[in-house]
């Protein structure tokens, strides 16, 4: 079988990246599914779901109504409920079996929209996508449809895209990273989307540039790009050493116009380590090692990170290819959520960094932010 | 850009049809795709002098993942028109309609409009519009435009009743409407009357009259349509006729 995986769990899927994405911004999210969906969001993706309330919702839909195509149905609650919880947009997603009988979604928010007069959009997950797909979509959706075009530019001004708790899953760490912002001389104008409202992302086009926090917010910085012409740096500012630079990377940015993925950057030498995760935290994370006496690589088990990796690095993803690939490479040390120990070579350190999109609540606990200095705390006594 | 799905009862002629207009609009100078939406994957065969294409389910059964260029799941068939096919499953296992919707995903993904940037696109779809598979071409983005195949049999005209109904129930959507009837002859009795009657009880012009013809099978039989093996002959102006009506509406619109 291909992409079994046996011992390892597999990331969150693309609609709980949609209903992570948009959870803080007023908006009523319907994901059309049995309940599946929506327990395994709940119960394992969000953390803010016990002290933070959101229009989250599933469609609840029957064996009768898939077989028959029952949409009138779908349409009607989620009008019926908009009418009751005004929310500031609707946003209609997937799972699998809308899938299998073919749902036409963006048919069916045109038709949510022309009841309720709400702003509803189509959001294309399945379930069998990753989360990184569905906040993606979720993000550049909304970059298109809230962003309003401004005279004002504000010179220091910052995006942070791509923030969510599937990869932030300690909720301090984003605000650690605005307060590393403002201690760079940096105004953070808006951030997709912990911590901000509509109102505040309205504004986004007036940062000079944006800090894409995970793959997920590639996709919105792309088209704030061909909207508003901000460029974009890549990276999570993890480890004194990697902050420095990446605050250099925004200020050159901000100044020339031009993209830059210090993420990508490699080099070191010493004791070699892999990282194992999403690639901008994961490439952050081996960026600070390089240029602290180690020799640090990413594996990056999510798909489209292309660009966001280092030539030669891995984006192995199905458990066998995995375990391969790490056998081949024979690190020092990995890196990696405390599920993937149990699939690394013999005789590897294996320094445990929990991810909420890979591990759930597991250790929810003991999730670490790692801003700037902290992560050298981090790593020296992980080690 | 002209973009027609076809529908009609089974082996009532919509891939004879289809195909003879896609040639027609090809004989015009247009840059036409063909996309069979059918498990038995023969709506372009005529195309291709009798030499199908792989159709793009049997290229992901047989590869066991998806194609990754065009030139895996298509071929170029009489006057340039490309020619795909959506294929199915095995016969009996699966969602055939699934597969279309499969299917148009992934073209979506291999960006074949953007790519190949056509002047019509023809989709000729199995049957009624039986489950959301089969409505896949006549959503947003595909086809703009239905034309339903019919005789004056009634079974032929139950089915086309059926379809007409169908695409009515999306009004709400921005799915595509019914352009109009192809009534493809089968010489029973009274058939222009029984036609032209549920065409106007529907609201419906009749786009073209397709005599009934020996021509037809006898360049079937050589693969090929009418239109490449006789371009003079009755049935082949009528086509040509067709396709010079969708033509000048399509100017019309663009003007407009």
């Amino acid at each position: 079988m291909k992409h079994a995986a046996r011992i390892i769990p597999c990331y969150a899927a693309d609609s709980s990246g949609a209903c992570s994405a948009l959870y803080e911004l007023g908006g009523m999210t319907v994901v059309h599914d049995a309940s599946g969906c929506n327990s395994t969001y709940a119960t394992f993706d969000e953390p803010r779901w016990w002290d933070t309330q959101s229009m989250t919702y599933i469609s609840a839909l029957t064996e009768l109504d898939a077989i028959l195509g029952n949409d009138e149905k779908l349409i009607a609650d989620a009008a019926d409920a908009a009418a009751d919880q005004k929310p500031r947009f609707i946003a209609v997603c997937g799972s699998p079996m809308p899938m299998m009988i073919g749902v036409d979604f963006d048919a069916v928010a045109y038709e949510i929209e022309q009841r309720t007069g709400i702003r509803t959009f189509a959001l294309h997950t399945n379930g069998m996508h990753s989360y990184t797909e569905g906040a993606a979509e979720a993000f550049r959706c909304i970059a298109e449809e809230y962003v309003r075009a401004s005279d004002t530019k504000k010179k220091n001004g910052v995006n942070l895209l791509g923030a969510a708790p599937l990869d932030f899953g300690n909720l301090n760490t984003v605000q650690s990273i605005r307060a590393w912002l403002a201690e760079n001389g940096f105004e953070t104008v808006s951030c997709f989307a912990m911590g901000d409202t509509l109102e505040t992302i309205a504004h986004a086009a007036e940062a000079s540039v944006n800090l894409v926090l995970s793959q997920s917010g590639l996709a919105a910085a792309d088209y704030l790009y061909e909207a508003f012409g901000i460029p974009y740096v890549c990276g999570v500012p993890y480890g004194s050493a990697f902050s420095a630079v990446l605050a250099d990377a925004l200020r050159t940015a901000a100044e020339n116009g031009t993209h830059a993925y210090p993420c990508t950057q490699r080099g070191g030498s010493g004791k070699t380590v892999t990282v194992i995760g999403e690639a901008v935290s994961a490439g952050s994370i081996a960026a600070q090692l390089n240029l602290t006496g180690y020799q640090a690589n990413v594996i990056c088990p999510l798909p489209h990170a292309e660009t966001l990796l280092a030539d030669g690095e891995s984006d192995a993803f199905a458990e066998g290819d995995l375990a391969r690939v790490l056998l081949e490479m024979r690190p020092d040390a990995v890196i990696a959520d405390p599920l993937y120990r149990f699939i690394l070579p013999p005789g590897t350190q294996h320094i445990g960094l929990p991810h909420s999109a890979f591990s759930g609540r597991c250790y929810d606990k003991i999730i670490p932010d790692l801003t700037g200095r902290r992560f050298d705390g981090w790593l020296r006594e992980a080690e | 850009m002209i973009k027609l799905a076809i529908y009609g009862k089974g082996g009532i002629g919509k891939s004879t049809c289809t195909a003879n207009l896609a040639a027609a609009f090809a004989m015009r100078g247009k840059k036409v795709i063909q996309i069979g939406c059918d498990p038995k994957a023969d709506s372009t065969i005529n195309l291709l002098s009798g030499t199908p294409v792989t159709p793009v389910m049997d290229w992901m059964r047989d590869h066991d993942d998806e194609p990754d260029s065009l030139a895996q799941i298509s071929q170029t068939g009489f006057g340039g028109v490309l020619c795909i096919e959506t294929g199915g499953p095995t016969p009996g296992l699966g969602c055939a309609g699934r597969g279309i919707i499969t299917t148009f995903s992934l073209l979506k993904e291999l960006r074949l409009f953007e790519t190949y940037q056509p002047d019509v696109v023809l989709y000729d779809v199995l049957g009624d519009v039986v489950c959301g598979g089969f409505a896949a071409p006549i959503r947003e983005g595909y086809a703009e435009q239905v034309l339903i195949v019919t005789s004056g049999e009634k079974m032929a005209l139950y089915a086309a009743n059926n379809i007409h109904n169908a695409v009515k129930n999306f009004e709400d959507r921005s799915y595509a409407k019914v352009r109009g009837i192809i009534m493809n002859r089968r010489n029973v009795p009274d058939e222009e009357a029984k036609v032209r009657a549920f065409a106007d009880a529907n609201g419906l012009p009749v786009a073209a009259d397709i005599p009934r013809s020996d021509d037809i099978s006898r360049y079937e039989d050589m693969g090929k349509t009418v239109i490449e093996g006789d371009p003079d002959c009755e049935t082949a102006k009528r086509f040509f006729a067709l396709a010079d009506l969708l033509i000048a509406e399509d100017s019309e619109r663009n003007d407009v």
